[in-house]
């Protein structure tokens, strides 16, 4: 196991540091959300707003995970189960996604409106 | 103080087990083998009520205008007779109710708690060596929010608006709407369907963490992946289904039952009007089409977690009955972790009828017909197995070879279903309802009997009454199909399912131009054929139940720890298998199908047998290191 | 018997058995809160009316991620502890999460309390309005009347009610609710009218048992004898129930018997119970009850209660109150109003959403009126600010760079509304849990709305069935919150009750810890996602 004593002894100082960075990185989400100098593409909230937001909460949560919950110094095992979860609930939200957006038309028979 | 310097040793867990009390050692046990035998009776005890539900539901179909017989109907109060009756007929809320009930009860409190959590928890610790589950209490929890859950479903019927009602895959938005008369929402039994739900999930995924962690990390010595019996390969596909499959239903059910309580309108859309409550006082911009994704998702690999034990039982049943090692092995082993990957995107083929374009139906068309590649390989392997093998036609025997037929007949009448432009015919008729009946009765029903016949010997110490057996089985076997064969081809000239009254309602004159109606006429005659099969089924379940309780007592002793001759690890126990399970320090020396080793005393090799020392062969035998790079 | 490899780690796989499984109950987490989140996605994308875009306080949910990931870091400080066996250093970290999780607590609960107390209305016409709903009273001649101000009587309501003069209510015997005929008691006892029963319940069991009186006419209502009532009721009702099935029976068996072989659909329609010459047979079951209230009175019932239309009204548990309908506006002082959904419903009319708006029934008042003005000028100015700073994509046809969006355009929202009467902003700690009715300087800023009965469409508080909105909102952080309370059950039974494992077996509870740890990172992963899609987008 790579948690030693010693070795816990000198993480203490990086997860000082990864706390550090993600109060940061909160600070930076809401002033790219809130400032409008940083406003990118159109006026107000738009898709590149969302991916900026998304990307940030990513990148936080990967140092959560990497770091705080050792996922960096775990053996093989747990990789293969964390990933089967985000694999699968990945392909659950984009197939959903898909399956709202190719909705069946019937054109010039009748107006069945909005599907959901 | 470091930490080398304190014992970094295993607890003991339990030393003292022979001197817990009677509730401790049989009520809240933590044997996993106590509480597979919770989980097998309790989910037999559902099974029946379950059956008796639909004897009910065919006499409704059978005979639509005609009271409830006395023998059916004695058991219920004249108090709920005047409510849900009408003079004693079958009213179409009662059938509603005893259908949606019928398919929750048989589905999750029947088959899957006695396939994966019965067979699974007995079977599954014995198998790979070790003493019991990684997590016994939460063993123990798991069992007690299954029985809750089940308790809360099965309450739910006492309520005034009886339970819930909306089909077994309770759609919203009727299934968010129905019972909303109930002034107090927690005593309607739509509500209690979704907390009841919430229970019986919550079960599952402890179970499911358990059974993963145990094969995962509490493999014995020298059990490698590709020595494991295949019965634990299919657990550990069926736990990662579970595991990843049921929490979007939890969300599901979550956002209903919210949508209930709270008046949300998670699945409510805009404009909805009753004609009780005219319109709905809600905010809409719900999407009932979000339910069906959530509960599908779930609802495809539910129906491997149906499949997969049953499969498991087999495969360990013909190995030991032809005294020939199962064959394809290994691609029986490929076949279900693909069947398991694949079963996660196919969900919706359940949904064609949804108004999903041609694309995305395409999509979901093209995986659901790549999942029947490995079904097939499971099922070819099973019956390639059979050639030329020693067949014993003991009782698990005769149950597993009905299986690989009726699970046959099942799988193929499942192929058409895949193709989205023959459902668009054959959604929601009785084709549907033969297929699935078909793979899951006769199939998968067949499959945990034959179990159930087969793991007795060890779990008791006798075996259950040959004759009894196959006065059980003869006429199951004839039955299911009088029952459920018609149901296939009644659903392909257009009979629709859920109707209370059997088509009556469509019926019209011999020789009107209604197609529709013509149709009907000509198929329901067979309504009470299949009425008097399902009928004459459950008389066909009395040999069980007398041969079940009764062999306990008066069934043949076994001469041997290992009565069927068989090589894989549970039979290596004394029986029944005490607290720790092996009096010996147990290993896996060679695979787990090495029957017909006509260099060894008998026909078979059994896993566990030390090689002999003169001939310890090194590759027979493992080191930690070589396990290590197996594993 | 030992279970192996609850604290040394397998070699192969080089994990114990605890941690194998908390990452197994992580992936089915995962897919749990994907299954909410996918909600989300698609309830946001498809939704059919406009999504409210940043309309909660920001800084409660933005001090909730700094506690949560404090506490993370404090959590894994904790474990480093217990592996280098300081054990009080182990009990302060702890203690600080814990410490952590209870304040998240603390500032969600004040959240949600802001958002229960807060009124929305949507109007028949597809304005929303938004704000503080007032106190009212029924006068002596049974009135209406608004009570401004902090001291109320104890009889006040919420001015959010439904107020129906009855003279007359009928209960369904097998439906009613005791609560509900609980509070008709009461009221009626407070205003000095009485609910008397019209005529005698009386009946038999069954032909054979003896007359039995429940209750006398002119007999007050008690949930006691209504319930004795719906005994007799369906003691009489399975009886005869039994009678006619018994009959069908029998009316079967003869059918058959005179023609054998036919099937039974063709026989049913000649099969068919006599009710006249079963009469004798039977007994009187009547389902309902009626009382006269006298003097008639009005009752006030929450909306969500009942369907009231001018002469009926239906509880409901089907009680049927006869009567009138009173003047029973919905009285609020307002503190956003958002004619977005209007604009929505106008251009999918092909009509103009601003004159649509500016002859809606809210700015024909003059307060309103004003309001609207003052706002219309506000988003000109911001439309100018942004043709400043961004320039024009096509400035012949008039198309900018960069336009105010629908939000800016068609809602007036509280920080608004303060800003049009004093000229300043709220900052963001001002608002810290939304508009303040009770703040003086943001009051006066609340103009007042009387909206009549016939007007509203839709009236909730800020809870999920207001909008899809809140709903999301309120699962995802509930089911959130339940698990931060888990977590922290958890972690505070390993703070206080494991110093003995920790003498007996250290390097297990180091193990415990982390499991638990892990845990408790995940529930701070999850709201890292959470702020920026809740509280930003």
């Amino acid at each position: 196991m790579a948690d030693s004593p010693e070795a816990v002894k000198k993480a203490q100082k990086l997860y000082l540091l990864i706390g550090a960075i993600l109060f940061v990185f909160t600070v930076v989400t809401l002033l790219v959300a809130t400032v409008p100098a940083l406003d990118v593409g159109r006026h107000g909230f738009d898709l590149a707003d969302m991916t900026i937001g998304l990307l940030i909460a990513s990148l936080k949560a990967g140092l959560v995970a990497a770091i705080f919950m050792h996922l960096s110094n775990e053996k093989r095992t747990i990789y293969v189960l964390i990933s089967l979860g985000i694999v699968f609930g990945l392909a659950m939200i984009l197939l959903i996604w898909f399956a709202y957006a190719d909705p069946i038309e019937f054109k010039g028979f009748y107006d069945i409106g909005n599907l959901k | 103080m470091s930490a080398e310097a304190t014992a970094a040793h295993d607890e003991h867990h339990d030393d003292h087990h022979h001197d817990l009390p009677f509730y401790r050692k049989y009520i809240w046990s933590t044997d996993h083998k106590v509480i597979g035998i919770q989980y097998g009776i309790t989910a037999l005890l559902f099974l029946a009520f379950g059956f008796y539900l639909m004897m009910v539901m065919r006499w409704s179909i059978a005979y639509p205008h005609e009271p409830l017989p006395g023998w059916m109907s004695w058991i219920f109060t004249e108090e709920w007779k005047a409510r849900w009756l009408q003079d004693g007929k079958v009213t179409g809320d009662t059938y509603n109710m005893f259908g949606a009930m019928h398919g929750t009860i048989m589905v999750f409190l029947g088959i899957v708690p006695l396939g994966f959590a019965a067979f699974g928890n007995y079977v599954v610790p014995l198998q790979i060596g070790t003493v019991d589950m990684a997590f016994p209490r939460l063993n123990m929890v798991s069992y007690w929010l299954y029985v809750i859950g089940g308790g809360i479903m099965c309450a739910s019927f006492f309520m005034e608006s009886g339970a819930a009602k909306s089909g077994w895959t309770n759609y919203s938005p009727l299934a968010g709407f129905a019972d909303s008369q109930i002034v107090n929402q927690w005593l309607a039994g739509q509500t209690q369907w979704l907390l009841g739900m919430v229970f019986l999930i919550s079960s599952s995924l402890l179970g499911a963490v358990n059974f993963l962690t145990t094969i995962i990390n509490l493999r014995a010595k020298g059990m490698t992946w590709m020595r494991l019996p295949f019965f634990v390969w299919g657990m550990l596909v069926t736990g990662f289904l579970l595991l990843l499959a049921f929490p979007p239903l939890e969300v599901a059910a979550i956002m209903q039952l919210m949508d209930r309580v709270a008046d949300s309108s998670f699945f409510m859309p805009s404009g909805l009007v009753s004609k009780t409550a005219g319109v709905l006082e809600v905010s809409g911009s719900g999407s009932p089409l979000l339910y069906q994704h959530l509960f599908w998702f779930l609802g495809h690999p539910e129906v491997y977690v149906l499949l997969l034990p049953a499969i498991c039982c087999v495969a360990e049943i013909i190995p030991v009955n032809t005294r020939k090692p199962l064959w394809g092995y290994k691609s029986m082993v490929y076949a279900v972790l693909v069947l398991g990957f694949l079963s996660f995107i196919v969900w919706a083929h359940h949904m064609y009828l949804t108004g999903m374009g041609p694309v995305v139906s395409t999509f979901f068309q093209t995986t659901t017909v790549l999942i029947s590649v490995p079904s097939v390989i499971l099922l070819t392997s099973m019956i390639i197995s059979l050639w030329g093998g020693s067949i014993r036609f003991t009782v698990p025997m005769l149950w597993a070879a009905a299986f690989l037929p009726m699970f046959g007949i099942g799988g193929l009448t499942g192929l058409p279903l895949a193709f989205n432009l023959v459902d668009l015919h054959l959604h929601d008729t009785y084709y549907v309802i033969g297929h699935f009946h078909y793979v899951v009765a006769p199939g998968v029903l067949f499959g945990l009997f034959a179990g159930v016949y087969h793991w007795y010997p060890k779990i008791t110490g006798r075996f259950m009454d040959t004759f009894l057996g196959h006065l059980h089985f003869w006429p199951s076997l004839v039955f299911m199909n009088v029952l459920f064969f018609p149901m296939l081809t009644q659903g392909m000239a257009g009979f629709h399912r859920r109707w209370y009254n059997g088509g009556d309602a469509y019926l019209v004159e011999e020789g009107s131009g209604n197609i529709f109606g013509n149709t009907v006429l000509d198929w329901v005659a067979w309504n009470s054929v299949m009425s008097w099969g399902a009928w004459l089924l459950a008389l066909a379940q009395i040999p069980f139940v007398i041969n079940f309780f009764g062999s306990i007592r008066f069934g043949k002793k076994i001469k041997s720890d290992n009565p069927w001759d068989a090589t894989t690890l549970e039979w290596a126990t004394p029986t029944p298998p005490p607290h720790g399970n092996f009096t010996f320090d147990v290993a896996a020396y060679r695979g787990p199908y090495e029957y017909s080793r006509s260099d060894h005393e008998g026909d078979f090799y059994p896993q566990w047998e030390e090689p002999p020392r003169e001939k310890a062969a090194p590759s027979k035998t493992t080191t930690t290191k070589e396990s290590a790079k197996e594993s | 018997m030992e279970i192996p490899y609850t604290v040394t780690a397998r070699k192969d796989t080089g994990l114990f058995n605890s941690k194998v499984g908390i990452w197994l109950f992580l992936a089915s987490e995962v897919m749990l809160f994907g299954g909410l989140f996918s909600g989300y996605i698609f309830l946001r994308i498809y939704a059919d009316y406009p999504w409210p875009e940043r309309t909660l306080p920001v800084l409660p949910g933005l001090i909730n991620t700094f506690v949560l990931i404090g506490s993370s870091v404090t959590v894994v400080f904790a474990w480093a502890a217990l592996k280098m066996r300081q054990w009080r250093r182990f009990q302060v970290f702890m203690g600080i999460t814990i410490a952590c999780a209870a304040i998240f607590m603390v500032l969600k609960g004040i959240e949600y309390t802001a958002k229960w107390g807060h009124q929305a209305v949507r109007m028949d016409d597809y304005a929303i309005v938004e704000g503080h709903t007032h106190k009212a009273e029924l006068d002596d001649h049974g009135h209406f009347h608004v009570i401004h101000g902090k001291k109320y009587p104890d009889h006040a309501f919420p001015a959010n009610r439904i107020v129906f003069e009855t003279n007359e209510i009928q209960i369904d015997l097998t439906r009613f609710y005791a609560p509900y005929m609980k509070e008709l008691i009461e009221q009626a006892e407070e205003r000095g009218s009485k609910i008397l029963l019209a005529d005698t319940i009386a009946g038999k069991r069954n032909p054979k048992a003896d007359e039995k009186t429940v209750a006398m006419a002119g007999e007050e209502l008690a949930v006691g004898f209504l319930k004795d009532a719906r005994e007799l009721f369906l003691d009489a009702r399975a009886h005869n129930a039994g009678v006619r099935t018994d009959e069908l029976r029998r009316l079967w068996r003869v059918a058959k018997k005179n023609n054998p072989g036919e099937p039974a659909y063709l026989l049913a329609s000649s099969v068919q119970v006599d009710d006249a010459a079963l009469a004798p047979r039977l007994v009187p079951a009547t389902g309902t009850v009626k009382f006269n209230v006298q003097p008639p009175m009005p009752f006030v019932f929450k909306r969500s209660w009942i369907r009231e239309s001018e002469e009926s009204a239906r509880l409901k548990d089907d009680t049927i109150l006869r009567g009138k309908l009173q003047e029973c506006p919905l009285v609020m002082g307002v503190d956003a109003i958002d004619f977005r959904y209007m604009a929505q419903k106008a251009e999918a009319a092909g009509k103009e959403p601003m004159s649509v708006i500016a002859n809606s029934w809210l700015l024909q008042k003059p307060e309103y009126k004003e309001l609207w003005k003052q706002h219309l000028e506000s988003v000109e100015k911001l439309e100018q600010k942004l043709i400043d700073s961004h320039g024009w994509k096509d400035e012949a046809r008039g198309i900018a760079n960069r336009v105010p969006t629908d939000t800016e355009r068609y809602r007036i929202g509280w920080k608004d509304l303060v800003e049009y009467k004093t000229g300043e902003r709220p900052s963001m700690v001002q608002g810290f849990a939304g508009p303040s009715h009770k703040k003086e300087e943001f009051a006066k800023a609340f103009p007042e709305l009387e909206i009549p009965n016939e007007k509203i469409s839709l009236q909730s508080k800020f809870t999920p069935k207001w909008n899809t909105y809140y709903a999301i909102y309120f699962t995802l952080t509930g089911l959130h919150g339940l698990h931060v309370i888990g977590g922290a059950i958890v972690l505070a039974y390993y703070l206080f009750f494991s110093k003995g494992l920790y003498l007996r077996n250290p390097e297990w509870l180091a193990n415990r810890v982390e499991v638990g740890g892990l845990f408790w990172h995940f529930v701070d992963l999850v709201w890292i996602f959470l702020f920026p899609i809740l509280y930003l987008m």
